[in-house]
């Protein structure tokens, strides 16, 4: 298991900004492990979402290499679980899980198959002729998750997925994905801002700095698993890995804030489209 | 059920899942918001529509009357009733039925050579810069001139055919189409199309899966106003070169001043537009199910 999934050397992310240049992801170099489950941790405006995206192919980099090693040349490279409420209103929850796959040109039979098993994964079951207008945030976000995992990729990214839920919502739906991710181990990388967050749910943390977006540390998350969240929260290693994650980050959120509102257009599909980078949500602790 | 109502709109999400889940009541949440949001607007229903049905009657009543008195002139505006018993003389003749026939094949077929372009290159420029780029000053330059204006160039290219209608119509129904059918897949926000690409959406899925369906509630917009230029244009077109249609009809008893025929032409019209735009409505509730009201 010590082959390397996913390999970045000195990758770097520039945004043209009227006469200036921004910076936003500065020669990141990061290598993942086959089944890995890795959070990065930063605080709001570090380039990572930027970093994902490059990733997942929404974005191109300015400079620098990616390596994805392929299994299975059949499968989709990646799949991503977007923040913001990202499944099609006009698809049914059935056909917003099946997408991927329906543009994969899977047989009927099989999509089918694959939908009915991660509807009643995630408890929807009766939901699947629902339209996303008739679900709850909570259940939409566990729809989007169902459409990453069901596509089956090499690599999963996720991009604070579970940011916009409420507590109860966040903690369901983070023992949803460790239950699923359990039973598939695909090699995942996952975005959050809640230091919390990312020791539940990764092998590694791994924390970026801001302004320009790069990694501070990696730090190995020794929890056993299966992991149960309540149970996690009084665990003393726990504790002590959080101490020690928010001691490394509170400097760099600090120097975050100084630097915060700093706007600029990305060169995207779209021209009339702007992204604040400090549009992430604060950090929560 | 109206406390049980107000559980289902105040619930998180979770709640309601746990809900759906114990009772496994999974339909009734949906249903409830509909059946509370019904019963709001069927309270003043049966009034309102005492109302609707009033305003046009108490207006007749009114008209009817003033012609007598003297204070409408009957020569423009003829009594309802007479306007009535020439509705009915042109029903018995068969007159009123290959006007309308004619009028309609007219307005559909004109619709559609317009509204199937629109489509199909509103959704190009909407999806893909270049094409927007590309057509944009094009599209900018020839829409506000008024369709009524390049009547007589087309008749110059096409004569008093059928041809010069249908062209007329479909050009007045063309840009409603396209520029709703782009405004529609320009509004949809730019994470569907990000979904789209990250999960090996074809140049297919994206018209057909994402463009379309998403920008259905706009192009719908685009049809309606497209069916009000049809009937508009219409008129105008079969003011020359025309032996029936409700348009011919218009001009027709004008020249000889039937103005009862005028007004029956009028109520036609008025009935094709109402039958459209309830058409319109029927399959757009159809095909968009996904729509929350």
């Amino acid at each position: 298991m010590a082959t390397d999934k996913i390999v970045l050397r000195g990758l770097t992310k520039q945004f043209e900004v009227k006469d200036r240049t921004i910076t936003a992801v500065k020669a990141v170099d990061l290598s993942i492990r086959e089944g890995e489950f890795v959070c990065i941790v930063g605080p709001s405006g570090c380039g990572k979402t930027t970093l994902l995206r490059i990733l997942a192919g929404l974005e191109t980099a300015t400079a620098g290499e990616i390596q994805i090693m392929r299994n299975d040349p059949s499968k989709p490279l990646n799949s991503m679980v977007f923040q913001e409420q990202s499944i099609f209103p006009w698809m049914s929850v059935r056909k917003n899980i099946g997408f991927g796959l329906k543009c994969r040109g899977v047989n009927r039979r099989t999509i089918a198959e694959v939908v009915d098993r991660y509807l009643s994964m995630i408890g929807l079951q009766k939901f699947g002729e629902a339209y996303p207008h008739q679900l709850s945030g909570g259940m939409k976000q566990r729809v989007s998750v169902a459409r990453a995992f069901a596509n089956d990729p090499e690599i999963l990214l996720m991009d604070e997925p579970f940011a916009a839920l409420d507590e109860q919502n966040k903690i369901m739906l983070q023992e949803e994905l460790l239950k699923i991710w359990e039973g598939s181990r695909k090699t995942v990388i996952f975005i959050t801002h809640s230091i919390d967050e990312a020791l539940i749910l990764a092998d590694r943390v791994i924390i970026m700095t801001s302004h320009p977006g790069t990694f501070k540390a990696s730090i190995e998350v020794d929890l056993p698993r299966p992991r149960r969240i309540a149970e996690l929260r009084s665990d003393s290693r726990f504790n002590e890995l959080f101490t020690y994650l928010w001691s490394i980050l509170r400097e760099e959120v600090r120097k975050a804030k100084v630097s915060e509102g700093l706007t600029f257009r990305d060169e995207d599909e779209h021209d009339d489209h702007s992204r604040t980078l400090g549009d992430e949500s604060k950090l929560v602790l | 059920m109206a406390e049980r109502n107000s559980a289902v709109r105040d619930a998180t999400g979770d709640n309601l899942i746990s809900r759906a889940r114990t009772e496994g009541a999974t339909d009734e949440g949906g249903l409830a918001f509909r059946k509370q949001k019904r019963s709001r607007w069927s309270m003043g229903g049966h009034s309102n529509a005492v109302l609707g049905f009033l305003s046009p009657v108490v207006i007749l009543v009114l008209w009817e009357i003033a012609v007598p008195l003297g204070l409408l002139d009957g020569r423009f505006f003829p009594p309802p009733h007479a306007i009535a018993g020439t509705f009915w003389k042109m029903v018995k003749s068969g007159q009123l039925f290959s006007d309308v026939y004619v009028s309609l094949y007219r307005i559909i077929l004109g619709f559609l050579a317009g509204a199937i372009p629109g489509l199909i290159i509103g959704l190009s420029m909407g999806l893909f810069k270049p094409v927007r780029w590309l057509l944009r000053p094009i599209i900018s330059a020839t829409y506000p001139i008024p369709k009524l204006a390049l009547m007589p160039l087309i008749i110059l290219m096409f004569g008093f055919g059928e041809t010069q209608k249908v062209i007329t119509i479909a050009l007045g129904t063309f840009f409603m189409v396209l520029i709703n059918t782009m405004a529609g897949v320009l509004n949809l926000d730019k994470i569907y199309l990000d979904v789209a690409k990250n999960y090996g959406a074809s140049r297919r899925d994206f018209y057909l899966r994402v463009a379309l369906p998403g920008a259905l509630p706009l192009i719908f917009t685009g049809l309606e106003l497209g069916m009000g230029m049809a009937l508009l244009l219409i008129v105008a077109a079969e003011m020359t070169g025309a032996v029936e249609g409700i348009g011919y009809r218009i001009w027709a008893a004008q020249a000889v001043f039937k103005t009862k025929e005028m007004f029956v032409a009028f109520i036609l019209i008025s009935l094709l537009g109402y039958i459209f735009a309830e058409a319109l409505s029927t399959i757009q509730r159809k095909v968009i199910p996904w729509k929350s009201q």
